[in-house]
């Protein structure tokens, strides 16, 4: 089976964020990388089902120049069988439903029966791009994903609610998932085995430009928490409760 | 009659033949074998040790004459093997000397060395050293029925009755045994011809002499008991010779062999990988992957077990053994080359793995990942053996695996992402000077005296930060002229080359060596043993060169040369912890005694003290790894070890990983309030008399 598992760079929150002139994104010169957690999380399960199995795993991940070539090396040397670079106008932020439109127009190359990524991202709170880029390709989708159990051409998996609760659900490939934990941590991949793979692997790359990637939503204003006042605390009975929020809501005047 | 004796006594020439015939086969035996041994280590890879052969064998000659590596902590062992070494050698030679004269002097030249003053002095020595090998050998058996613990031979991971080591055991009693036998049935054919001949020149064997007449008053005499003796004695002999091979008198041969090529900087500057390795695997898969010296280290062994019993991980329950460890592999490698042991271990839970991986499963990951690389086995071993070395590079493959627990592989990733081991932003680095009411020079844009290379721990823990703090005030205040690298400093790698990721370690390394190179400075000064271990000794192999100091160096020159003032003379009694990247490592036990002499405090040594110092459990990557299934934690024992002193309240450190370990143990082991533990430079602060 193939198994494509997307990735992608985020800012890495070890350093202090700064935002850029305009106040619509972070200033990206000064900030240090890092690939999104959770789609290290997704190739771990790619991998693990690799080794249990067999599959070919192909890591995909927009070019947006952020260090993207040596998160490919690392998910090389980690045991992906293909890495895969889309080029394209990836400048800054990406929105989810930009990078899914991006992504579909170039996975169904791939030939994919399970695409895995990231349930979200620290720059990425929506955990929309399971869904989106599933749509973008026609595929079933289960999201918050914390267990795969492979067999034949369909999946056991378990999606995570509130409070603990684990759903089971059977599907079907073609299939995308947006992975929220993998069955073990992240495995560690030595320094040699990078350096051994930045000599032996060839990062191909297929261009997405056709996508166009004004698809989205677009930052308007991105600042630091501001500290509110005036929080009220309400207690009493239900209805006095209820009766006091109406009244607060009227007199805000909505 | 003639000054000398009759070598084959009335023997029939037919037994004079069976005689030959036996010892030719003997000896042949004993050639198979070292030809087997020999050639399982022609499978192991060059390990370039045939460097200054004259100063090697100087070297290792001197220890096998004074048995020094014996005597180290166990003066009546030393007593029992000095005897038998020196009484084996000397018969050996008596021997030699009897088999030259009779078997080619007189055969080929017709005349004999072995009469007249020769024949006398020759005697007594033979005589003398007979009864002080009988004496060692006593003295052995009697240290052995005090049942010594490590020589049960208990393995910490595995269950009673999982495996047995009774061949061990049999092997070693069928040693002592067969040298008391051969060395009482020599005495007896000596007693036994004098008895018949009694010539007067004999008085020069005195044992045979006594034994004589003794036979003689008891009728014990005559061709038939003499050949009987001769026979006992010269088949034993013969058994010896064809089992040392086989046995543990393997030792006798090896042993010099493995200490003469032993590695001096061993433990200290770990072997690198070559590229060509890098490329399948940077650690050890297969036997061919060790070198022919490692090969020889695993025969070495002679299961004394002084490195079981001075091992951390092994005091704190874990299932390592460096005893352990070396005895696998050795059955490992002769399974691997089809020798088959004689005298074997064996077990009875049976790996089902069709081909278990050598690290993982002959030796498991746990056994591998408890060394804390405190090199106390290394420093115990009498024979040379580096256990620290192939721990290592089994550890290599475990990281290639990824086979290593959490935290760990957290820890690896902080390293390769920021250069710290802490997770934080390499600009965080030199956060600790903050508060310092001066600032520190920027090494890398201005040329100082001495470079500060500050470390993980004292520029991230906050403990360790603020001993950083008064290292600088002090220094500052003596008028040193010193600079820090400020977020170009990186962890030196010390102890992630010693976890087994090279290529990490490397990377830093490099790093290091280039920001090093780039700034201006004459010494280089680190309160961190590991960092100061790995600059000093393994940063030349990586193009870095420099002089490296430890601060309690720096600390005594400048009480010496005056720049530190001892104001208030210290009025504590005070125990010191050697840090072992610092005592044992390095060598270096005295600076820091001198320092705290220096400042009017009392020094009481516990008993594990200088290079026999017990390691506090954070080496070689232990403290970036889970430690809560150990019985009790290394700083634990050496805490109670402190308390055992009178009236000591003061536990001293000088590494920041002790200062944070110990710290610990004094509260998990609810010791809080009995003692306190300082670093050298909280001592320092108080003595001395600041500068208003």
């Amino acid at each position: 089976m193939n198994i494509v598992v997307v990735i992608k760079q985020v800012p890495d929150l070890v350093e202090e964020l700064e935002l850029n002139d305009t106040g619509t994104d972070l200033d990206r010169e000064w900030l240090k990388f890092k690939v999104n957690e959770f789609d290290d999380h997704a190739l771990e399960a790619a991998l693990l089902i690799k080794d249990a199995q067999g599959a070919n795993v192909t890591v995909v991940a927009l070019d947006n120049g952020l260090d993207i070539d040596k998160a490919l090396y690392a998910a090389a040397a980690k045991g992906a069988d293909r890495v895969v670079k889309v080029t394209g106008d990836f400048e800054g932020y990406v929105s989810s439903h930009a990078a899914a439109k991006a992504l579909g127009a170039v996975i169904p190359s791939l030939g994919a029966d399970l695409v895995l990524t990231g349930v979200q991202a620290v720059d990425d709170r929506d955990g929309q791009l399971a869904v989106l880029l599933a749509h973008q390709l026609g595929m079933a989708h289960v999201t918050v994903v914390t267990d795969i159990n492979v067999s034949g051409s369909a999946a056991t998996v378990h999606k995570e609610y509130g409070g603990g609760m684990i759903g089971e659900f059977n599907v079907q490939f073609p299939a995308v998932l947006g992975i929220q934990a993998a069955a073990e941590t992240p495995r560690y991949v030595p320094v040699a085995k990078v350096r051994r793979a930045m000599k032996d692997t060839n990062i191909d790359e297929i261009s997405a430009d056709a996508a166009g990637v004004d698809a989205g939503t677009e930052v308007q204003k991105m600042y630091k928490p501001e500290t509110g006042s005036g929080a009220e605390m309400l207690s009493g009975s239900a209805e006095d409760i209820a009766s006091r929020i109406v009244e607060i809501i009227r007199g805000k005047g909505v | 009659m003639e000054v000398t004796r009759e070598i084959f006594r009335h023997f029939p020439l037919w037994m004079e033949i069976s005689f030959y015939i036996a010892a030719f086969s003997a000896i042949g035996i004993f050639l198979y074998g070292f030809f087997r041994r020999y050639k399982k280590y022609k499978k192991g890879r060059p390990s370039g040790r045939f460097n200054q052969l004259g100063k090697r064998f100087a070297a290792a000659s001197k220890k096998m004459a004074t048995n020094e590596t014996i005597f180290k902590r166990d003066p009546v062992a030393g007593w029992g093997h000095l005897l038998i070494f020196w009484g084996f050698v000397v018969l050996f030679i008596g021997t030699t000397i009897i088999a030259i004269d009779h078997d080619f002097l007189e055969l080929v030249f017709g005349f004999s060395i072995l009469k007249g003053t020769f024949y006398k002095v020759f005697s007594l020595c033979m005589d003398v050293f007979g009864v002080l090998f009988i004496i060692g050998l006593l003295m052995m058996m009697f240290r052995r029925s005090k049942k010594i613990p490590q020589l049960d031979y208990a393995r910490p991971d595995m269950k009673q009755g999982d495996f047995s080591r009774k061949g061990y055991k049999i092997d070693d009693k069928i040693f002592m045994w067969v040298l008391l036998l051969i060395a009482i049935s020599g005495f007896m054919i000596e007693g036994l011809r004098i008895a018949v001949d009694k010539p007067d020149f004999e008085v020069w064997s005195p044992v045979g002499w006594q034994l004589g007449h003794l036979f003689r008053s008891i009728g014990f005499v005559g061709d038939n008991a003499f050949f009987a003796t001769y026979w006992f004695h010269a088949i034993i002999v013969f058994i010896f010779i064809a089992m040392i091979p086989f046995s543990k008198s393997m030792h006798m041969l090896v042993d010099f062999a493995n200490l003469m090529f032993a590695d001096d900087m061993s433990a200290k500057k770990l072997p690198g990988v070559t590229e060509e390795k890098m490329k399948e695997s940077m650690g050890y898969t297969k036997l061919e992957d060790f070198t022919w010296s490692e090969l020889m280290d695993f025969d070495a062994c002679t299961k004394c077990g002084r490195c079981h019993v001075a091992c951390p991980a092994n005091a704190a329950g874990t299932d390592l053994s460096p005893r352990d460890v070396i005895l696998d592999l050795r059955t490992y490698a002769d399974s691997k080359s089809g020798i088959s042991e004689i005298f074997k271990q064996t077990f009875s839970s049976t790996n089902n793995k069709k081909e278990p991986a050598l690290a993982g499963d002959i030796i498991s990951a746990d056994r591998l990942w408890s060394c804390t690389t405190c090199m106390a086995c290394v420093e115990a071993c009498p024979v040379g053996i580096d256990h620290l070395n192939t721990i290592v590079n089994l550890r290599r493959s475990l990281v290639e695996e990824g086979n290593m627990e959490d935290m760990l592989q957290d820890t690896l990733q902080n390293l390769g992402d920021y250069g710290n081991s802490f997770g934080k932003s390499d600009r965080m680095r030199a956060r600790w000077t903050k508060g310092l009411d001066f600032k520190i020079k920027d090494a890398r844009k201005q040329e100082v005296e001495y470079l500060w290379f500050v470390g993980d721990y004292a520029s991230f823990d906050a403990r360790g930060q603020e001993i950083s703090r008064k290292v600088a005030t002090i220094l500052h205040s003596a008028g040193v002229d010193f600079g820090i690298l400020y977020e170009s400093e990186k962890n030196s790698g010390n102890d992630v080359r010693r976890v087994g990721e090279e290529g990490l370690y490397e990377m830093l390394a490099e790093e290091n060596i280039e920001t090093l190179n780039n700034a201006q400075f004459k010494t280089i000064f680190t309160t961190d043993p590991h960092s100061l271990n790995t600059i000093r000794n393994e940063y030349p192999d990586f193009g870095g060169n420099y002089k490296i100091l430890h601060y309690t160096e720096l600390l005594l020159q400048l009480i010496k040369e005056g720049k530190l003032s001892i104001g208030n003379k210290l009025d504590k009694r005070v125990t010191y912890h050697d840090p072992c990247y610092l005592g044992r490592y390095n060598g270096e036990t005295e600076n820091p005694r001198n320092i705290i002499t220096a400042l009017g405090a009392s020094l009481v040594e516990m008993p594990r003290n200088r290079s026999n110092s017990f390691c506090c459990g954070a080496g070689g990557g232990r403290i970036w790894m889970d430690d809560s299934h150990m019985k009790e934690r290394p700083s634990e024992n050496r805490i109670k070890e402190a308390l055992t002193l009178e009236g000591v309240d003061v536990f001293v450190v000088s590494c920041p990983k002790d200062f944070a370990m110990f710290t610990d143990a004094v509260k998990t082991s609810g010791n809080e309030g009995k003692i306190e533990v300082m670093d050298i430079i909280d001592l320092v602060e108080e003595a001395v008399m600041m500068p208003a």
